[in-house]
């Protein structure tokens, strides 16, 4: 099997695994209890918190930790929005994960103003609309720093400084899932940052949120207190745990880590643009995050073909959902203006640092045959 | 006293001679639903009683009754000795119960005397038992064209009360009408169709076609899965699931981009005449609406059933969505069949397909193709799943 859906999620590394093993079986205790083991348990979450907040470059602010990226973005909208008086103004781009972008759009019919700002070509926020849309009185902006679907990365020192000319009231939110670990961030370009585990390596169930010094921020589910009152419920010490042993795994390898990522993502791009008939989906190919590759196959189905792959044991993914005559096509395609044939064979291909070149030589054949043969039966 | 569930038959009634075979039939069906209640079915005088039913699955042994087909309707009711007062003192309990809101109700005595011997007859069971409810309550009063509670009397070999009525599924017991082979899609009709002919009393076998390796696993567990529901009305379905894509594949390459749909579907309605065949299937059943694809117009429909001998029902052919919908919602199939997964119909689909084919012309076509043997090898690697057994 070859596996190229790491924006999916990824193998769990095995130093997360025995982390985890380790917390669930030996450490047990919930550190909220009283006596001496438990309090170990705390202490380790809390290096492994102080080992976080050094990997997102933070000089100051709090890491809370969360089930993951979906929790974390629901978190930050309505925790920051609690605090604020009347109904707020929210700005979001419209390639945002679903998780920031319907959440937005619930607030919408709730009479909030939600301002959506679109994309180029490349699947970047449109600096220019993105300037236009700003204005004293918003209140919150997401914006993600990668896109999952094609890889774009954002320029967030240019967004953080036109917010701080702008709106200056306005926090900066950035969803990270897709960026952290995977191309530079420190906090000092947002307000607040999401990630989550299971895309780097960790165990899934487990991600955090980054909350600046100063935002005011009334937390999310509430309950025993745990998290400083931000996020209450007992800590995911074995998520947690192996959170941590990812990172720092990954850190441990972090040039090395990306340079076989952009190493695999440039042969199969050069690959497939010797195959004729495919399209690069999102920046070119040097510009983008290490780890995503959007291509289109023209005159196949990326459902069709995904499923074909499937069948010679390779594993990607489709943008869209669904088939062409349902609804729910491919929302972030479509904001950067791509349509028909090359919306319908979109296909996503993401990589780990495990993946080798010898293995995306072998995808590139089947995934050239595969082109090749279903092209055939090209709706006529 | 003692509880019982009883439970009333409908078209049944109408029946000759042959009425013990479909009561008789009606009663196994009954006794398969209610088979993990422990409850013991006696068959007395027109009427199915279930005896033995713990209080705490009675209400889920009549929702389980109420999915067999060829029931009326079911009554929880209680069974005392045929002596007046311990009817009175019976109806007295359980219009307590039915007043527990505190507020003022309307109620009327329904009875049936089907014991003669009885003294009393039905309208005076009636008037008594009326009166002496009356007396004994503050707040009710009868009204007798629209009342809000009943309190019914059955004088059999016991007196049975009660005062609630579950409509049942109607139609005729499963398998009373022989066995019918359901092609199911995936989608919102085919299950549906298959509802509405296993409720006129077919046993179902179904015949799924997919394209591995272009539609998803999921696909075909969403099949399985929306047989399992049906066979929850239905009684157990023999699933036969058809590896189609090599038909396919072929059908695409050889015949012109228009026809590949209808010649499609005149494949699968011969490879599923032939399951059928096998499985003592006498007729087809698909979920098809007239005119809702260029597949189901009433040309497309004639080339179609033009490719079997077998007669082919299809219950839906007068039905719009929204009805189809509606009913796929009560039976429990919507929610799954609306599941985004690509199927074999979906997966190469041409812009325009024909709309008014001509049986000659599409005859014409297919010959470009020798499909003998790709038929044999489909029917050869077809998985067969039973569902809804014991």
């Amino acid at each position: 099997m070859i596996y190229l859906d790491n924006s999916a999620t990824t193998r769990t590394f095995d130093t997360a695994a025995n982390a985890a093993r380790k917390y669930m079986t030996e450490v047990y205790f919930n550190p909220s209890s009283a006596y001496s083991p438990a309090v170990s348990a705390e202490k380790s979450v809390n290096e492994a918190r102080r080992r976080l907040c050094g990997a997102l470059g933070a000089a100051s602010g709090n890491v809370i930790y969360t089930s993951g990226a979906t929790e974390s973005n629901n978190m930050a909208i309505s925790g920051c929005l609690s605090k604020k008086r009347g109904k707020g103004r929210i700005i979001v781009s419209s390639v945002e994960h679903p998780s920031v972008y319907e959440t937005a759009q619930a607030l919408s019919a709730k009479g909030y103003e939600v301002v959506t700002v679109g994309v180029d070509e490349t699947g970047k926020v449109d600096l220019g609309a993105f300037g236009g849309c700003l204005t004293a009185d918003t209140d919150f902006v997401s914006i993600m720093q990668v896109n999952n679907e094609t890889g774009a990365v954002n320029d967030l020192p240019a967004i953080r400084s036109m917010i701080k000319k702008l709106a200056p009231n306005a926090v900066l939110h950035v969803d990270g899932v897709q960026g952290f670990l995977k191309v530079p961030v420190n906090m000092g370009q947002c307000d607040m940052y999401s990630i989550s585990g299971h895309k780097f390596h960790a165990p899934k169930g487990v991600g955090a949120l980054y909350v600046g010094n100063g935002v005011r921020f009334g937390g999310g589910q509430t309950g025993g207190g745990q998290e400083s009152g931000l996020r209450s419920g007992t800590l995911n010490v074995p998520g947690i745990m192996g959170m941590d042993a990812a990172i720092t795994t990954y850190l441990a390898n972090e040039q090395a880590y990306r340079k076989q990522m952009v190493l695999c993502k440039q042969r199969l791009y050069d690959n497939m643009m010797k195959q004729g008939d495919v399209m690069l989906n999102g920046p070119s190919v040097d510009a983008g995050a290490p780890h995503i590759l959007n291509l289109s196959f023209l005159g196949v189905r990326g459902e069709v073909m995904l499923h074909a792959l499937e069948a010679k044991g390779v594993l990607v993914s489709t943008g869209s959902a669904c088939s062409s005559h349902k609804k729910g096509k491919n929302r972030i395609l479509g904001s950067m203006g791509i349509t028909g044939e090359r919306l319908e064979g979109a296909i996503r291909f993401s990589f780990s640092p495990m993946n080798t070149l010898a293995e995306i030589d072998t995808a590139s054949e089947i995934i050239a045959e595969t082109a090749a043969f279903l092209r055939k039966y090209k709706r006529r | 006293m003692e509880n019982v569930l009883l439970v009333r038959y409908g078209e049944i009634h109408l029946k000759g001679l042959n009425r013990p075979y479909f009561e008789r039939k009606l009663v196994e069906r009954i006794k398969f639903a209610l088979r993990e209640t422990g409850a013991r079915i006696i068959y007395a005088q027109g009427r199915i009683y279930a005896w033995n039913i713990p209080e705490n699955v009675k209400s889920s042994a009549i929702e389980r009754l109420q999915r067999v087909f060829g029931i009326h309707s079911i009554s929880p009711a209680v069974s005392v000795a045929k002596d007046w007062e311990t009817i009175c003192s019976t109806a007295k309990e359980l219009l307590k119960d039915a007043l527990s809101d505190g507020k003022r109700h309307t109620f009327k005595v329904f009875a049936r005397r089907a014991d003669k011997k009885f003294p009393m007859t039905s309208m005076e069971i009636c008037c008594e038992l009326g009166g002496y409810l009356l007396n004994e309550f503050d707040n009710i009063s009868v009204d007798v064209h629209d009342p809000e509670l009943k309190i019914c009397v059955e004088v059999r070999e016991n007196a049975l009360l009660y005062t609630e009525e579950f409509m049942g599924a109607g139609g005729m017991p499963t398998g009373t009408a022989g066995r019918g082979t359901l092609l199911i899609s995936g989608g919102i009709d085919s299950p549906v169709a298959g509802y509405m002919l296993a409720k006129r009393g077919l046993e179902l076998s179904a015949v799924h076609f997919y394209s591995y390796p272009y539609t998803s696993e999921r696909a075909r567990d969403k099949v399985i899965e929306l047989a399992r529901i049906l066979s929850t009305h239905s009684g157990e379905i023999k699933l036969h699931l058809v590896p189609f894509t090599d038909i396919q594949l072929a059908i695409y390459e050889k015949c012109p981009p228009k026809e590949t749909t209808i010649i499609m579907r005149r494949l699968m309605m011969r490879i599923a005449e032939r399951l059928a065949k096998a499985d003592g299937s006498l007729a087809l059943i698909t979920g098809e609406a007239l005119g809702q694809v260029a597949s189901q117009t009433l040309q497309s429909l004639c080339v179609t059933d033009d490719a079997v001998s077998m007669p082919v029902f299809r219950p839906l052919i007068g039905f719009d969505k929204e009805e189809i919908t509606a009913i796929a919602k009560r039976i429990g199939t919507f929610e799954t069949s609306i599941m985004p997964y690509e199927d074999c119909c979906t997966v190469f689909v041409p812009q325009h397909p024909v709309t008014k084919p001509e049986v000659e012309d599409i005859r014409k076509s297919e010959t470009a193709v020798d499909f003998t043997e790709m038929i044999e090898q489909a029917i050869k690697d077809t998985e067969v799943i039973e569902l809804g057994r014991a």
